[in-house]
């Protein structure tokens, strides 16, 4: 080992540099991680050697162990008299690091990790590179651990929202949620399971690192996953936020609210697949079913109490953004003049006008289509307001043998009726 | 094929559109019976051919559909706006299917719609990924942020946003998001109903993730009402190009004047300004756009979805609006180049850091295959961000700055 923690630390006692832990207190809510005890020895080390720096060191030859055991079973092989075999009294004395980074909150002495793994994956996953990548999503990691943690799951993990609905993408799922009736009923909810609950979850959730455990829990009862309500919507305690303990958070921290779903190994997984597609059915059974339909018939409630916003007419709106165009101009230039046959009506797309135009158009001549349509009032007042009566037979109307040929041509399109500023484009 | 022969009939009409798809539009120019025909009657427009807007427009009216396929369907929204531009009727339009579709509008479907896009496909997201990305960076270390939202999507870029002040290691900022909605305050009615339903589900939402939140809406910027102490940013996803051209810089300055930490800026990729007194110009790049936007709705939704249908009929506003729109408008688009040269005069563009970028690659895996991520390329090459692209084509183009 290069170096060790006596020769290359920064090392300040508590005594002489007092570390007010708690500057805020009462706004704090919760503890935040990294709140050392005041008497523990606070130690900065060079992003370097905190890098090359394992926890426990031996005293005689500088070595470094990652683990308090292996550094006894070393010390063994230096065959010391038992006396010196035994830790010092200084050493059991607390220690507390600091991040090296100058701008990170964790470089303030109050905020100091009381854990050198601690604060090593801390100062890589927030200012290190992330070097290993995730073959299947590309997700990037700067701590080996973190990375292989989250192969394990990655692709394997699903988020159910408290309507049924399934999801394998967090982002997605957080969309939903936020929009979901699911999530407007809740108060109606028990608080006190989900209380619980909360707890339950967040131990599933804060678990990552650990997999297997995480895995056992919701495999092992996948009903309580799904039937979860969800935590009150306000609980400041730390249930709500798994991640906050003293250390960094996990690499993907979950608040307990996205009642996370860790899908079961393969075989089982089919079963949640056929779920998603039934969307009611759940492995919970009956209890679960139960709350899918009362979410169900409240979101059909919803939707039934405002009739008057339709949001299933496929029809009637798009064939009016034609004939609206039309329409609006008929009863603009119609409204004002008399006509002899009726307008066409405002929800006959531009197909079924030329439709019905083709029909009449064997049986009615050209002029009687035109009247009509109320096309053929030269003196009419709106006609003669916009572009002169006399000047309009022959800047309406094309040729007649063209219009004779043509009769939906005109109609359909609005242009043979056309208000004042057509007459003038054309 | 004859186009100009007045005697066409309805049968024959029918065996050229076949004869077209069994070509598979090669040939000249690889257009299709859509393109051909439209682009026709653009012309006329232009020319102010009366004979042969009346039938050009009527030809097109027999094969278009907004229930067909893509061909048919965009045929059906450019008849309308070409109609409006030749009967000059197209701010009335405008009005009207403005008032139809607010009268059609709920949170359902509005929540529906917006949610199956941004699952099918990355248009809204990249954007959303990409803000959101930046917006964190740029007030890290704050204790009280402001968000300015101009946007578009109805807050569904917030969720996530609030999700990762959550699962921030240390306590999570005050968040106060002010949605500017200029619909609101104009009139008489109040807030915008499905506004309003949405600020309560994210107030809902934020007290679930434990993030200290206020929901406000202002009807202008005028109505914000910035506090001492919090840091602003403001978020304009597809929000400038509903100024009026001639406003946009006087805009960008009053954006400038709320001094935001970071602006980020989305917009799509297309140019309806600088071409808009050159109606054939402006026809071919809104066909082009519109062409492509159809595509992607085609590929990403199976082929009866009614959020499909709802989205393409949310486009006959923006193609009536720029080819018959008229200056008074808004809803012009401009490239990334445009944008940037504005965007200068009192921003200086704010890179993206390599976390975001890895942030939308990571996206763009969970879509299927076309889309892809390239920094700013060809004629656009002076401008910072990022672009979405679809099979090569720049789409959707993301970016941030600041005063």
């Amino acid at each position: 080992m290069a170096s060790n923690s006596a020769s290359d630390e920064t090392s300040v006692s508590a005594g002489d540099q007092r570390v007010d832990p708690l500057p805020t207190t009462a706004k704090k809510r919760r503890n935040l991680p990294g709140m050392p005890d005041p008497n523990a020895e606070v130690i900065a080390l060079s992003p370097k050697t905190l890098m090359a720096t394992n926890r426990f060191v031996c005293e005689i030859c500088n070595k470094g162990f990652q683990r308090d055991q292996n550094l006894q079973l070393h010390l063994r092989g230096h065959n010391l008299p038992w006396k010196l075999r035994q830790r010092s009294g200084k050493e059991v004395r607390k220690r507390v690091y600091v991040c090296p980074e100058p701008s990170c909150v964790h470089h303030d002495p109050s905020r100091a990790l009381g854990d050198l793994t601690g604060i090593k994956k801390h100062f890589c996953r927030k200012h290190g590179e992330k070097k290993f990548e995730c073959e299947k999503c590309s997700k990037k990691y700067a701590v080996q651990s973190d990375w292989k943690a989250h192969a394990k799951t990655c692709g394997t993990r699903e988020y159910r929202c408290d309507c049924g609905t399934l999801f394998s993408r967090k982002d997605s799922f957080m969309t939903h949620r936020a929009f979901c009736e699911a999530l407007a009923e809740e108060n109606a909810k028990a608080l006190t399971t989900a209380t619980e609950d909360a707890v339950a979850a967040s131990t599933v959730v804060g678990d990552e690192e650990g997999g297997t455990a995480a895995v056992a829990s919701s495999s092992s009862s996948p009903s309580s996953a799904v039937v979860n309500p969800a935590p009150p919507p306000q609980m400041p305690t730390a249930a709500e936020r798994p991640k906050q303990e003293v250390e960094e958070p996990e690499p993907e921290p979950e608040p307990a609210a996205t009642v996370l779903h860790q899908a079961p190994p393969p075989p089982a997984q089919h079963q949640v697949g056929d779920n998603s597609g039934s969307n009611t059915a759940a492995a919970g059974g009956s209890a679960a079913t139960s709350i899918f339909a009362s979410l169900f018939s409240s979101a059909a409630a919803s939707v039934s109490r405002s009739p008057t916003l339709p949001d299933f007419t496929p029809l009637e709106p798009i064939s009016l953004s034609l004939s609206r165009g039309t329409s609006t101009f008929f009863s603009s230039s119609l409204d004002r003049r008399p006509f002899a046959a009726s307008p066409p009506s405002p929800h006959l797309s531009a197909t079924a006008l030329l439709q019905k135009a083709a029909q009449m158009g064997p049986t009615a001549s050209g002029a009687s289509l035109l009247r009509s349509f109320g096309l053929h009032e030269q003196d009419s007042p709106a006609a003669a307001a916009g572009a002169g009566s006399a000047a309009l037979p022959n800047l309406l109307m094309p040729p007649p043998s063209f219009f004779a040929t043509k009769p939906a041509t005109l109609d359909l399109l609005g242009l043979g009726g056309g208000p004042p500023a057509v007459a003038s484009l054309l | 094929m004859d186009i100009t022969h007045p005697q066409t009939s309805m049968q024959s009409l029918w065996q050229l559109k076949r004869r077209e798809e069994e070509d598979g539009g090669d040939g000249d120019g690889g257009g299709k019976w859509a393109g051909r025909l439209l682009r026709e009657s653009a012309a006329a427009i232009s020319e102010k051919d009366s004979g042969r807007i009346h039938h050009l427009l009527w030809m097109v009216n027999e094969l278009a559909s907004p229930y067909g396929d893509r061909e048919q369907k965009l045929a059906a929204y450019f008849l309308q706006a070409l109609f409006c531009r030749a009967t000059d009727s197209g701010g009335r339009c405008l009005r009207t299917l403005t008032a139809a579709a607010d009268r059609m509008r709920s949170f359902e479907s509005t929540r529906r719609v917006m949610l199956r896009f941004q699952e099918l496909t990355p248009w809204s997201t990249f954007g959303h990924v990409a803000s959101n990305g930046a917006i964190l960076e740029a007030m890290d270390g704050e204790t009280r942020l402001h968000v300015v939202d101009l946007s578009c999507t109805y807050c569904t870029q917030w969720p996530t946003l609030l999700e990762t002040l959550a699962s921030r290691s240390d306590q999570p900022p005050h968040l106060r998001l002010t949605v500017v909605n200029p619909s609101d305050g104009g009139g008489v009615g109040g807030v915008d109903p499905v506004v309003s339903e949405i600020g309560r589900r994210m107030e809902k939402f934020a007290r679930l993730m434990g993030v200290p939140f206020e929901f406000h809406v202002a009807a202008g910027l005028h109505q914000l009402r910035l506090r001492d102490g919090e840091a602003v940013a403001v978020n304009c996803m597809g929000a400038l190009r509903r100024v009026v051209v001639d406003q946009r810089e006087a805009f960008q300055g009053l954006l400038r004047d709320l001094h935001p930490k970071v602006v980020t800026v989305v917009e799509e990729e297309a140019d309806f300004s600088s071409t808009r007194d050159d109606f054939l110009r402006c026809f071919d790049e809104c066909w082009r756009f519109y062409s492509l936007f159809f595509e992607i709705l085609e590929e990403s939704f199976p082929p009866t979805s009614q959020e499909r249908l709802l989205l393409e009929r949310e486009c006959s506003k923006g193609i009536v609006g720029a080819l018959a729109g008229g200056d008074g408008g808004g809803g012009r688009r401009e490239t990334a180049a445009l944008w940037c040269e504005r965007l200068r005069k009192g921003f200086s563009p704010v890179g993206f850091s390599g976390d975001v970028l890895d942030d939308v690659g990571g996206l763009l895996k969970r879509y299927p295959a076309g889309w892809s991520i390239s920094p700013a390329a060809g004629a656009a090459a002076a401008a910072p961000g990022l672009f979405l692209a679809w099979k090569g084509h720049p789409v959707v183009w993301a970016s941030a700055w600041r005063p």
